[in-house]
């Protein structure tokens, strides 16, 4: 039962990313503009774009193209940035680290905050301060990444302190991570956008557990409070946290690219952003795919995370 | 980063200054952050040049195209490494004077048929070769190579040969007389190099020597310590590419590179007031244009451009998009021409002048023209804005379009009816033959007057400097009557630099820091 | 703002949630008191209207107050000159300040409308027809969840430009998805009711059975998706304008002023400080006010089970 279920979204997941394909293929077919002029720039003799037309499989068929391009993805050929010239692949391998960077550190602080405060919140509930965490919550979660980070800039780098840096820079060769302090504001940024969600609903989920006939018992046979919560509640919360944990996991894939634009930081989502601007088909195709990629895997997972933490369908198997 | 030595030493460099950098405090990584009152390291400057360092220089942009063949640069990080490597005939100075460089001499016969240039003695390239006529002939043949024609072919067409006359003297034969082919070859894509020219292995007689480059990434320069002429006084130069203006003005505050070029000029009174840095606010003939199609309505009617032209308040447009760095224009190009007509009236605002001939060009209520704009430059879109505003008195409508640089130069570019451009610093008549002729390759406005054309012509093969300045005025003041531009300024270029840098002077020609001539620069004592 | 999210601020599952709501609309008047008997409610209607006053009365206020239209030049980029300033341009910040809302608040509007609209469309067509469609349907919205909102807004901006009409369609569209979900989910139940089996055996026709029975029912789940989709429509079309990607120059637009101006926030911060306040003020306020209208439909619901 489970495995067939867990089978089934595997396969619907594949089914889902070879459609995103298809449309992010064809919709960037729809850009204007010729790739081999725009590589070529002022030098684009007639000879010179078709031999380039030729060589980039231009002079195919879209519908061919299409699967060349398919078949390129599965062996990590993304193509020929125009904009920058030399292969996609190595272009984006250095970003593609540091947004994971970025990415690991904004869910290692959020998680155990998200967590933390939902307990917190759960445990008083009703009182004033659940009601703060909520209020806190509710206003965090309302407000674009691009207010919560301007905000944290103004706070910490400008305006009123100046003791962080407010745009990620490294020297030429060199990776930004290897500049701590600069990832400081951007991680903060996204941990905030992501926290609340982790900790509302950890404190439904609590709640719920909390007022189960299971702790209850635990409480009438006498186990200490703080037992019942860390032994008995707090395991039975975390099965359905885990999914929204997941989910907003794979939010950060896509949430990434306006933290990056504003910080500068050198990673995917930042080479999204140029890419459109400069037209350069071939990546923007490769982010979108690495972008709904990882936002796929990533809701599996919680998926599969569901399943297995259902209980019915954990007795059934 | 992968390759070897001088990369290490970029990040030693680094780690050097980071030590002055760590005085100033974390807080300067940020936008503009330092520019209030800092503690600032003491710098004696006044003790003239010393030998020693290395300069660290931004850029921002640069891709895996960057180039250091001498006579390919496109970007301005391939200008700065061309113009350090490579010597040229003659280059335009920091007055936008032509000074003579590896020719002593050049000057043309009495019809403008034959330059003969003698080439200075006693000058050895890189690998210790002395430079020679026929090094010089081997340099032009590559340039206008027929197969793989270079950047500066396009004006030497009028070149039929280049001859060796004995070891240190070249005659330039043309086809057609030509009054300014001392302009044509004071380019930097016009750099001397060995017979047998290797870009892998970039020999040059120039003041700096390449060491290690990673394009789009980084170069380093080292001393050529054997050049003829002043300088070089620092051990090495190195080029580092950033993403963009931000990211490098901040290298500039966190003082991870010592200079940076082309700074936005709505930040110069800003970065100017940190007491670390200095500014070099350099008057230049870069022009930002508005280009109306003369051949398409309704700019086809001279009074809808004059109109266009009257209805520019000039120096607020100064004010707004240069922050009132730059000078106004007056719709001609090329300021610093010896010959640029200064004493035609400036034109001003003129509301119902500009009114009036819409009115009699058949648009009494007025006109609604689309403005295509894009980032080509910093203020270009700024400057449509600002345009757009002031149209409004004279009734006229401007709706901007906003395109991307790739678009706006893409297979549209030169049929655009009414769009922008940018120039950087040229005299007339090279200005005139890119483009405002028949057979300029752009051409922005169609500009195609056979008067106009003739009065060009006799100027380009006129020797007599007093003749042909007669006729540049001439059709000058023809483009200043019925001309497809709107030229309403000249912007500054402004550079920042860190004050224990010493050696940068105003440079008219456009190119940051000084034209790039690092030769000149050298590093004060911080104490 | 975190978009894919199916929590809703019960921390509830929307869908089980909108199972148990399915009456919650059938006493409007009730609702809104319910909003308003909360704090939250308040506090969300009055930080809202505030920003959409603002919003709408600025553009007029604007040239009065300040003494410059939000085009117009008071001095060189980046001066202090003013109550707040000048922007990259020399432009009044206070002018384009007040300028600068009326067409995030309307294309936002506009975009959640037309998600609603679609959303419910297709969520009801896919309930009801059930089968084949119900699969394509539901299919298609999983291909779209995919792809990450502001990603998805991205392409078609650069494929169609940079117009109001792209910028409401697009965000209108990567809501529908959710929308969808809900309002299928919603008709799902309402359609096994006695009396809409009913009115089927008598042969009502079946626009009659949707626009009668099955519109009303989910009003209630789809009014609390309203509120939460508003807030993030807002964002979005914020953000997109911050990138660059939204309202274009010379319009005076919030997220665009932030673009224009951040270079200087430390000269010149206002420029960057009122257009960001102002937009946290009004997300925050829209996203109280569809809290307060979720705990007030399911109040609704414990009242009557």
């Amino acid at each position: 039962m489970m495995a067939k279920l867990i089978l089934r979204r595997l396969v619907l997941s594949l089914f889902i990313l070879l459609a995103v394909s298809v449309l992010v293929f064809f919709a960037t077919l729809l850009l204007p503009g010729d790739p081999a002029r725009a590589i070529l720039g002022q030098q684009a003799t007639p000879e010179r774009v078709a031999a380039l037309q030729a060589q980039l499989n231009l002079d195919q068929p879209a519908i061919v193209r299409y699967f060349l391009w398919l078949g390129g993805l599965f062996v990590g050929d993304f193509g020929m940035s125009t904009a920058f010239g030399g292969p996609v692949s190595a272009l984006l391998s250095d970003r593609i680290v540091s947004s994971l960077v970025l990415m690991v550190l904004a869910a290692v602080i959020s998680i155990p905050l998200g967590l933390g405060f939902g307990i917190f919140s759960a445990l008083h509930r009703g009182k004033r301060r659940d009601k703060a965490v909520t209020w806190v919550s509710l206003t965090l979660a309302a407000l674009p990444e691009f207010v919560i980070g301007i905000v944290l800039v103004t706070i910490f780098a400008t305006t009123v302190f100046q003791i962080l840096p407010a745009v990620t820079m490294s020297p030429p060769g060199q990776q930004v991570w290897m500049f701590p302090s600069q990832l400081i504001l951007p991680t903060i940024t996204l941990a905030l956008v992501v926290a609340p969600y982790i900790a509302r609903m950890m404190r439904a989920t609590m709640i719920d557990v909390l007022d189960s006939g299971y702790v209850e018992m635990a409480r009438l046979k006498g186990v200490p409070e703080r037992q019942v919560i860390m032994r008995h509640a707090v395991p039975h919360a975390v099965g359905p946290v885990a999914q929204v944990i997941a989910i907003q996991l794979a939010w950060l894939a896509g949430g990434v690219v306006v933290v990056e634009f504003l910080f500068r930081y050198p990673g995917i989502g930042q080479a999204l952003i140029d890419a459109v601007t400069f037209r350069d088909v071939q990546v923007v195709q490769a982010v979108s795919m690495i972008v709904a990629v990882v936002y796929v895997v990533v809701n599996l997972l919680a998926d599969i995370v569901g399943i297995m933490s259902n209980p019915k369908l954990r007795s059934a198997s | 980063m992968r390759t070897g030595t001088g990369l290490r030493r970029v990040e030693q460099a680094l780690t050097r200054r980071g030590i002055l950098g760590g005085a100033i405090g974390v807080g300067s990584v940020g936008l503009l952050a330092a520019c209030g009152p800092g503690p600032a390291a003491q710098v004696d400057m006044s003790g003239g040049p010393q030998r020693g360092g290395a300069l660290r220089v931004g850029l921002s942009g640069g891709s895996s195209a960057d180039t250091v063949d001498a006579h390919i640069p496109v970007n301005s990080g391939d200008s700065a490494r061309v113009i350090n490597i490579y010597d040229t005939l003659l280059i335009r100075g920091d007055e936008f004077e032509l000074q003579h460089r590896l020719a002593e001499t050049f000057e043309t016969n009495d019809d403008g048929t034959v330059w003969t240039a003698k080439i200075r003695e006693g000058v050895t390239f890189h690998d210790g070769k002395p430079l020679t006529a026929d090094d010089v002939v081997f340099t032009f043949e590559r340039i206008t190579d027929p197969d793989d024609p270079k950047s500066g072919a396009a004006g030497l067409a009028m070149l039929d040969e280049v001859v060796a006359t004995d070891d240190y003297t070249v005659e330039f034969r043309l086809n057609e007389a030509n009054s300014a082919l001392d302009d044509a070859l004071g380019q930097y894509a016009m750099g001397i190099v060995p017979r047998g020219y290797d870009p892998e292995n970039p020999i040059g007689s120039g003041p700096f020597k390449l060491k290690s480059f990673e394009p789009g990434q980084s170069a380093v320069l080292e001393a050529n310590h054997d050049y003829w002429d002043e300088g070089p006084y620092l051990d090495e130069v190195h080029l580092l590419n950033f993403n963009d203006t931000d990211a490098v003005i901040n290298a500039l505050l966190s003082s991870q590179v010592d200079c940076v070029g082309q700074i936005p000029l709505s930040l110069v009174d800003v970065i100017e007031s940190d007491e670390r840095m200095r500014i070099l606010n350099s008057e230049t003939g870069m022009w930002l244009p508005f280009s109306m199609r003369v051949d398409k309505a309704p700019f086809d009617d001279v009074r809808v451009r004059q109109a266009m032209r009257l209805v520019v308040d000039r120096e607020e447009m100064l004010e707004q998009v240069f922050s009132g760095h730059g000078r106004l224009g007056n719709d001609m190009f090329s300021p610093l021409d010896p010959d640029y007509p200064s004493d035609l009236p400036q034109r001003t605002q003129d509301i119902d002048e500009a009114k009036r001939l819409l009115a009699d060009a058949g648009y009494p209520d007025g006109l609604t023209v689309e403005l295509v704009t894009a980032p080509i430059q910093a203020g270009a879109v700024e400057a449509a804005q600002v345009y757009a505003e002031q149209a409004k008195l004279a009734g006229i409508t401007v709706d901007i379009r906003r395109v991307d640089t790739t678009t706006f130069f893409g297979e549209n570019y030169l049929s655009w009816d009414f769009a922008q451009s940018f120039w950087y610093t040229r005299n007339f008549i090279p200005q005139a033959t890119s483009c405002a002729l028949e057979e300029s390759s752009t051409n922005e406005t169609q500009y195609t007057d056979e008067d106009f054309a003739d009065t060009f012509y006799r100027a380009r093969s006129e020797t007599n400097p007093r003749l042909r300045g007669e006729l540049i005025r001439q059709a000058q003041h023809q483009l200043y009557e019925e001309g497809g531009y709107i030229i309403w300024g000249f912007g500054n270029q402004a550079d920042a630099y860190q004050s224990y840098v010493g050696g940068f002077v105003e440079n008219a020609t456009g190119l940051p820091l000084s034209g790039y001539t690092f030769r000149r620069n050298w590093m004060g004592e911080v104490s | 703002m975190s978009e894919n999210t199916v929590v809703d601020p019960s921390g509830m599952h929307r869908e089980d949630q909108s199972a148990e709501l399915k009456q919650s609309a059938s006493k409007p008047t009730n609702i809104v008191q319910r909003v308003w008997a909360q704090s939250e409610g308040r506090i969300g209607v009055i930080l809202t209207a505030l920003i959409v006053l603002l919003a709408f009365l600025g553009p007029l206020l604007a040239p009065v107050l300040t003494g410059y239209s939000p085009t117009a030049f008071a001095d060189r980029p980046f001066q202090d000159s003013g109550l707040f300033g000048t922007d990259d341009l020399g432009r009044s910040v206070a002018s384009r300040f007040l300028a600068g809302g009326a067409l995030l608040v309307t294309y936002s509007v506009a975009a959640t409308a037309v998600g609603l609209i679609v959303g419910a469309a297709f969520g009801m067509t896919a309930a009801y027809a059930g089968g084949a469609v119900d699969a394509v349907i539901m299919r298609c919205n999983d291909v779209l969840l995919a792809i990450p909102q502001l990603v998805f807004a991205m392409l078609a901006i650069v494929v169609l430009g940079p117009q109001g009409w792209v910028l409401i369609m697009v965000i209108g569209i990567t809501h529908a998805p959710r929308i969808a979900r809900v309002s299928r989910a919603a008709t799902l139940n309402v359609i096994n009711e006695d009396y809409i089996r009913a009115a089927e055996m008598y042969a009502v026709p079946r626009a009659r059975i949707i626009f009668r029975e099955i519109v009303p029912n989910i009003m209630g789940p789809l009014s609390v998706e309203a509120g939460l989709r508003l807030t993030y429509s807002i964002g979005s079309i914020a953000s997109l304008s911050f990138l660059g990607l939204g309202m274009q120059p010379p319009t005076a637009d919030w997220g665009l002023m932030i673009n224009e101006n951040r270079i200087a926030l430390s000269i010149q911060p206002w420029g960057v400080i009122l257009p960001v306040v102002a937009i946290a003020i009004l997300t925050i306020g829209t996203n109280l006010l569809a809290d307060a209208i979720a705990r007030a439909t399911a109040s609704t619901n414990v009242e009557k089970s």
